[in-house]
């Protein structure tokens, strides 16, 4: 048992390839047969063709910081040792966007528009959260 | 859009409840009150209402059992503040394709005494994959909010500052409303040193949380010509949505469909943005307020920030906005309170805080679905 006490992502079993991938460092997104975009999270239908027809494929995690911003109140009291602490919104180069943490970079640096790579931090024996860090 | 449908139907009554903490009502009470205000508002009785709409209270039978109502129209909608535009605008369709001839809205809130949050593990905001987000700390409208104003911050240059523009011009309207639950005007040190919740915004960038009711009664303007208050038309209504990727904030701070809504909204009313003579803007957040600004086009893309602060959205500015206190200082009814607000000016009936000769006013709100409603003085 981890006394990791934050909140873990739902299992959703839709979704398990996506965080079977972060425990073994690779980025995994659902990508469309008929129109070859990507997505997540998994979808039955792809969100821009609605074809049924999917793959699970390892991406490069590379991305660029759409935006960010700082908490100071902790919603969880998990959290409150970490307040202030920076959410960061990043948009995938294969278009998908996720929220997430930077890690590696002062606060003070973080721009929008800065390319970021993903960072993956297993946080119990089960769950690896997928991370950024600055790219380069 | 349909031109055909400006004018037609109006407002004949409003009603509001207390607001703050009433925790010995419940959202039907607190509906129930509002309703009774309404009714008495215009001078029509629970037995001439024959469409319903109901918002954010629990069960619509329940609401009708307890009040007596059997109406020919019934439907009810989720308790998010975009909703109240979109109920407004039902109304109007319902009565105007003679579905119904006097629809009640009724909203009842309750959620300062419930202990509702909007962030945590009850967060359910945006399109309901939220729980995906939590293992990374992100919860809350709040923050999705504070993602979009700093991406505003760093593409155009738009300062905190700005948004205490915002805050201190409600404040101030608040302190000339005796409904308002926050009435102490604050000056632009005191916004600066108010704690940071999400950072960029502050706790006087977020709205209220607080209980209350708020009641319309629509009709036809025929027949609002023969009741009690003078009739605040529906002169234009209009609405867009922008439902894909909306987990995450717009790239265009919501631009494309407030353009939309814009040119239906002012073709459908005969009157451009040069015309209102008070906003009322959704305001869950003060950046919705700059967006807004931005979509509907009272000031270039980018320019909102400065657009605000000089003062113009405070009464005896250019552009008197949220003349009430809006949600930030009166009362987070969700929209609702500002659309009765919207009726109260074109009324004249706003005393301190009165716009003089307010005959259009006009109604906004900025999130995955757009709506805006403009309300005139005069039918044409």
């Amino acid at each position: 048992m981890s006394d990791y006490a934050k909140p873990l992502p739902p299992d959703d079993p839709a979704n398990r390839p996506f965080w079977d991938g972060a425990k073994r460092g690779v980025l995994m997104l659902q990508r469309c047969l008929d129109c070859g975009r990507h997505r997540f999270p998994a979808a039955r239908y792809c969100t821009q063709c609605r074809g049924e027809r999917s793959e699970w494929v390892a991406t490069s995690g590379a991305g660029v910081v759409e935006s960010y911003c700082t908490f100071h109140r902790a919603y969880w009291p998990a959290f409150a040792r970490d307040v202030p602490y920076d959410v960061v919104q990043v948009r995938l180069d294969e278009g998908v966007r996720l929220f997430s943490n930077l890690v590696g970079v002062p606060r003070e640096r973080i721009r929008t528009g800065m390319r970021v790579r993903a960072s993956f931090d297993p946080v119990t024996p089960a769950v690896t959260l997928v991370k950024f860090a600055p790219a380069g | 859009m349909n031109r055909d449908l400006a004018g037609r139907v109006a407002v004949a009554g409003v009603g509001t409840t207390r607001y703050g903490k009433l925790p010995e009502y419940d959202a039907y009470d607190l509906g129930v009150w509002a309703l009774k205000a309404a009714l008495d508002d215009c001078g029509l009785g629970f037995e001439d209402i024959d469409g319903l709409i109901i918002n954010r209270i629990p069960d619509y039978q329940r609401f009708g059992e307890i009040t007596g109502i059997n109406p020919r129209y019934t439907t009810i909608t989720p308790g998010q503040g975009r909703f109240s535009g979109i109920c407004i605008q039902t109304a109007v369709a319902v009565i105007a394709a003679g579905l119904a001839e006097t629809v009640a809205l009724v909203y009842g809130n309750n959620g300062r005494s419930a202990g509702d949050r909007y962030g945590g593990a009850s967060d359910a905001y945006g399109s309901g994959g939220a729980g995906l987000w939590f293992p990374y700390g992100m919860t809350s409208p709040g923050a999705f909010h504070a993602l979009m104003m700093r991406r505003h911050m760093e593409q155009y240059g738009t300062t905190t500052d700005q948004l205490g523009a915002i805050a201190m011009a409600f404040r101030g309207h608040a302190a000339l409303n005796p409904d308002a639950v926050m009435r102490t005007p604050f000056t632009l040190e005191e916004y600066r040193a108010a704690r940071f919740i999400c950072e960029p915004l502050r706790l006087l960038d977020y709205c209220l949380i607080n209980d209350g009711g708020v009641a319309m009664i629509l009709t036809t303007a025929e027949r609002a010509r023969d009741l009690r208050r003078p009739p605040a038309y529906v002169r234009g209504f209009a609405q867009a949505a922008e439902f894909a990727g909306s987990t995450f904030p717009p790239a265009d701070f919501w631009r494309g469909p407030m353009q939309k809504v814009a040119n239906d909204v002012y073709a459908m009313a005969g009157a451009g943005p040069g015309d209102m003579d008070a906003l009322m803007i959704y305001d869950n957040f003060t950046p919705t307020v700059l967006f807004s600004l931005e979509g509907f086009g009272f000031c270039p893309v980018g320019e909102s920030g400065p657009f605000v602060a000089d003062g113009k959205l405070a009464l005896g500015g250019s552009l008197p906005t949220n003349t009430s206190g809006g949600h930030l200082s009166e009362s987070y009814m969700q929209g609702w309170a500002l659309n009765v607000e919207a009726v109260r000016q074109v009324r004249g009936e706003c005393g301190p805080r009165q716009v003089a000769d307010a005959a259009l006013v006009q109604y906004m709100t900025a999130a995955p679905v757009i709506t805006s409603i403009i309300y005139g003085r005069d039918p044409q």
